[in-house]
């Protein structure tokens, strides 16, 4: 479904350069709940954003469905924003002057085909979310676990290749922060969506198929979550090696930061 | 409604955003309401025919002009930039999620062609209405004359279409740029974003300020050296020597935005969260702040006339030492009333009659001089010519018999009489050294000896000669070149009645008189200098009699009738009592002027500062959150807001009392006492748009909490 291939991207900063992702190599296949995380810096939302388009790379491929996103211009780029891929932000971004079913509308209506069965869509979606009572209220009147769900309805609703989340429970707390995972989750299994989820989080991490861990723009580690036997127990465990690889990715962080002062 | 296409999705949006675009159509209105109100009475033949064209009042008027139409522009132009602002996160959502920038662009572009249209029509259409409301107003509350009736020239309407077209071009250009970014995350992040200012040096105050002041004198005088270096006079490219003015303004803005007056800072954590959202919000505000206070300096400017003029006309019109004065050709003995009679007049008119009556004999001489010859290409030369022009000469007895200046002319010598307190005046001959009998063409040899002080004939162009040289130069001369002078009080209180009938009476007798037209001239029309560019087959440049011809008895009340015909009677009562009326056009249209450039930088100020509370309505979250009290946050709002009031209204009222008190200086290299006293009521002036500016400030405060939503003060 989604092809990294060796993506270079650094940022001018004055007379000085960055290379933030050092040549990423990456896939995630259809259905497929993928996570990154990384400490800050990692290059994690910057590998999103050339992903989602909003950012040109200097070097690399992506490949979404077989199609390469290098080269291609405003109006095709547009066109892959609102056909193939579909968007989570941290933020939510929902646009307030539009009620919810407006907003998860909005797809379609800037596709061309805000007819009836995309009215049905709306109305299933928000079944399967749990937000069909407030379809007729506007953001200001619901809670962020309502406004990330809505956000999450938005992203699915042109039935996209790939949903990209970026953060998408940071602004909310534990139990909204598991509705909208468990909307994610209900989304793969019922629409066979494929997510691709940047967090912070290593309990909504521990819900993902594999976890991608980034530091200083390169892969660090991909971990694969056991799947079988009980899920319950399988995601807890998930959960711990996650914790495990972050503390020792931090701590090798502190190792280097430590050769440094000695070299000194 | 069902919402199914972007264009409907735009409706909803801008009935949700009414708010942001009522504020942006405002913005559109208000400028062009301005720029039109204000261009009407700029070309209204109301005030065009009594602006002498290419006079310094002209020039003033349309100076200020041009900087409040730039203020207009720019603060519409902002205004833009505010709504792409506000309404950058629709945008931008709707590109992250795949709408094309043409389908946006397209519907978008539509939309501000539309509105700036509409709202700028709106203004066009109704400046002029608020041109002849506010015009009439003053007439009706202020000052009122025979020559404030408004008529319009709609040619003027070419300037606001002028403008309309910048405001549409500049409000789909701002769109097309804000669209057409290609990383779309500073497009979404537009609403937030902050334009740091760096590099912002301690030294960029007092340099600012040095720039700005010798930017002002270098200006001011560069004219005149030019003019003394090449013998030319200054082409319009000189006025580039003011650029100092404006680099000094913006510099010393930006250090105060930056680093704060940084005048003896004992803590350098108080008000470091403002100094700081300031820094990062800096560049727009110091533009802003750099529209504001040349507005401010233009409004001020033109405020400033009327207290001037005023104030230096009242004390002259005071000091005279006779109520009356009045000349008259000898021809017009028997015409003009004759001492019973205005007795008896100023007795039916309720006073005590007439005393102190004093005749003089005036006589009109060639004299010596030195005069500019203009040349091509903008050049000139100064040529002397035994004969210049014409001026009034009488004997020092004479002198004597009016003044109680002291007064001692040598043989050979003669004096300049000139208003009491002023040490030289451009428009006296201090150069001649021969002076002519235009009948007999005998001729003496003067030096100037100095200038000797009178309110009632200072500056006007009269001389004094010793007793005896006077004899010997008008021996012969005709009874055309001659005139009675003659001055007198009322006994006892002087009423206005007389002193109007008196003026009318002695206007009536002129205007009857057999070859009136020899005597209804201008005071610039000068006989003698036209008899000799006649004998020398010379073209005479000045007014000839033709052009004096339009002195008309009939508009006798007109303020060219007042100020110029060359018989005008002095009067303390009805120069004092008509003064506001004859000079009423001026009058308006400087107040017109200076209200136009201060509710300009009032309504930027206002925007600036509500567009802070917006971008900074995050961090007032965060302090909140912090635990900072109503009071603290309420000061933090203040710190940031005096600087977008206070520092323009500071550097603006300083800057241009600085420049008028050098203009008034430079006029004679000193300040004369009615200048000093005009200074004076122009800090009055000062101070009361001070207190305007405050009232504004206090409302934008106010606003500002409320947006912020901070408590109010209990």
């Amino acid at each position: 479904m989604l092809y990294v291939k060796n993506l270079h991207k650094s940022y001018q900063v004055g007379t000085s350069t960055y290379e933030v992702l050092k040549g990423i190599n990456l896939a995630v296949s259809k259905g497929e709940f993928v996570a990154i995380m990384g400490p800050s810096g990692s290059g994690k939302s910057t590998l999103l954003n050339c992903i989602s388009c909003y950012i040109p790379f200097e070097e690399g491929e992506i490949l979404l469905g077989g199609q390469s996103l290098a080269g291609l211009n405003q109006t095709q780029l547009a066109k892959v924003r609102n056909e193939k891929l579909g968007f989570v932000f941290q933020d939510f971004m929902l646009l307030d002057g539009l009620s919810v079913r407006e907003n998860i509308l909005l797809p379609c209506i800037i596709k061309g085909n805000a007819d009836a069965k995309a009215e049905t869509q709306v109305r299933d979606l928000c079944e399967m979310f749990g937000i069909s009572h407030i379809m007729d209220k506007y953001p200001a009147e619901i809670s962020g676990g309502e406004r990330q769900r809505t956000a999450v309805a938005r992203a699915l609703i042109n039935r996209p290749l790939l949903v990209l989340a970026d953060e998408p429970t940071g602004n909310l707390d534990s139990k909204s922060s598991r509705a909208v995972i468990d909307a994610f989750i209900s989304s793969r299994d019922t629409l066979s969506a494929t997510i691709f989820m940047v967090t912070h989080d290593s309990f909504s991490a521990s819900f993902c198929d594999r976890v991608i861990l980034m530091k200083d723009g390169k892969i660090w580690r991909t971990m694969v979550k056991d799947s079988s036997g009980d899920k319950m127990q399988a995601r807890s465990d998930f959960q711990d090696r996650l914790l495990s690889a972050t503390k020792e990715m931090s701590s090798d962080v502190g190792t280097a930061v430590a050769k440094k002062e000695v070299t000194r | 409604m069902n919402v199914n296409t972007l264009s409907v999705v735009f409706h909803k949006l801008r009935s949700h955003n009414r708010k942001n675009y009522i504020l942006y159509v405002c913005c559109n209105f208000t400028s062009l309401l301005l720029i039109t109100a204000y261009s009407g009475i700029l070309f209204s033949p109301t005030v065009l025919s009594i602006f002498p064209e290419g006079g310094d009042s002209r020039k003033q008027i349309d100076m200020i002009f041009v900087m409040a139409l730039i203020g207009c522009l720019v603060f519409t132009i902002y205004a833009a930039g505010l709504f792409y602002r506000m309404k950058s996160k629709e945008l931008g959502v709707m590109m992250l999620l795949g709408a094309s920038k043409q389908k946006l662009i397209k519907t978008l572009s539509g939309e501000v062609f539309i509105l700036s249209l509409v709202s700028s029509l709106a203004g066009t259409v109704l400046g002029l209405p608020l041109a002849w409301l506010l015009w009439g107003l003053f007439r009706l509350l202020l000052v009122d004359g025979p020559e404030m009736a408004l008529h319009f020239d709609f040619s003027c309407l070419l300037v606001s279409a002028l403008s309309m077209c910048i405001v549409i071009f500049f409000a789909c250009a701002i769109g097309l740029f804000y669209l057409r970014k290609v990383n779309l995350m500073d497009v979404v992040n537009t609403e937030h974003k902050n334009e740091p200012l760096r590099g912002v040096k301690k030294w960029f105050g007092w340099v600012g300020l040095l720039l700005l002041f010798s930017g002002a004198i270098l200006g001011y005088y560069s004219s005149s050296i030019y003019m003394s270096l090449f013998q030319s006079y200054s082409p319009a490219w000189l006025n580039v020597t003011y650029a100092p003015v404006f680099i000094g303004l913006y510099l010393f803005l930006l250090h105060v935005v930056v680093n704060g007056l940084g005048v003896g800072r004992k803590n350098n954590y108080k008000g470091l969260i403002a100094r700081s959202m300031m820094k990062f919000q800096g560049r727009q505000t110091v533009n802003n702040m750099m529209v504001v206070t040349v507005l401010i300096t233009g409004g001020l400017f033109a405020a400033f006339y009327t207290p001037m003029l005023g104030t230096g006309h009242m004390m002259r019109t005071e000091a005279r030492a006779f109520d009356y004065g009045f000349h008259y050709p000898y021809a017009l003995e028997q015409t003009v009333p004759s001492q019973a009679e205005i007795d008896s007049m100023a007795q039916d008119a309720g006073t005590s009659g007439i005393a102190d009556w004093t005749n003089i004999e005036v006589s009109t001489l060639g004299a010596a001089g030195y005069r500019e010859v203009q040349d091509e290409g903008g050049k000139f030369h100064v040529e002397y010519l035994p004969i210049v022009g014409g001026s009034r000469f009488l004997s020092e007895s004479a002198f004597k018999a009016f003044s109680d200046t002291e007064c001692n002319v040598p043989k050979g010598q003669y004096y300049a009489i000139n208003q009491v307190g002023y040490k030289n005046s451009f428009r006296l001959n201090n150069g001649a050294d021969m002076i002519t009998n235009m009948t007999t063409r005998e001729e003496i040899p003067v030096t100037f000896g100095g200038y000797l002080g009178d309110d009632i004939l200072g500056d006007r162009g009269y001389y004094v000669l010793n007793d005896e040289d006077y004899k010997k130069i008008t021996q012969g001369i005709s009874e055309e070149w001659k005139e009675h002078m003659v001055f007198f009080n009322t006994a006892g209180q002087d009423n206005y009645t007389f002193a109007r009938n008196f003026f009318d009476d002695l206007v009536d007798r002129f205007a009857a008189s057999p070859q009136a037209e020899n005597y209804m001239i201008s005071s610039e029309y000068d006989k003698v200098e036209e008899i000799v560019a006649n004998e020398n087959g010379q073209i005479y440049d000045g007014d000839t009699l033709e052009d004096s011809g339009t002195l008309s008895s009939e508009q006798r009340d007109s303020n060219g009738f007042r100020l110029y015909w060359d018989y005008m009677p002095q009067s303390k009562t009805l120069d004092s009592h008509e003064f506001l009326k004859i000079m009423a056009v001026f009058l308006v249209a400087f107040i017109f002027v200076a209200l136009i450039c201060l509710a300009v930088a009032m309504m930027i100020c206002y925007t600036r500062s509500i567009t802070i509370a917006i971008n900074n309505r995050y961090v007032f979250d965060d302090l909140k959150r912090l635990g900072a009290s109503p009071a603290f946050l309420r000061k933090e709002v203040k710190r940031q807001v005096s600087k977008v009031f206070a520092v323009p209204a500071t550097v603006g009222c300083m800057a241009m009392y600085f420049l008028y008190g050098l203009v008034m200086y430079a006029n004679d290299s000193y300040f004369s006492v009615d200048e000093i006293w005009g200074m004076i009521v122009c800090l009055a002036v000062v101070l009361a748009v001070a207190a305007l500016i405050y009232l504004v400030y206090r409302i934008t405060i106010r606003q500002m909490e409320e947006k912020l939503e901070i408590e109010r003060r209990p």
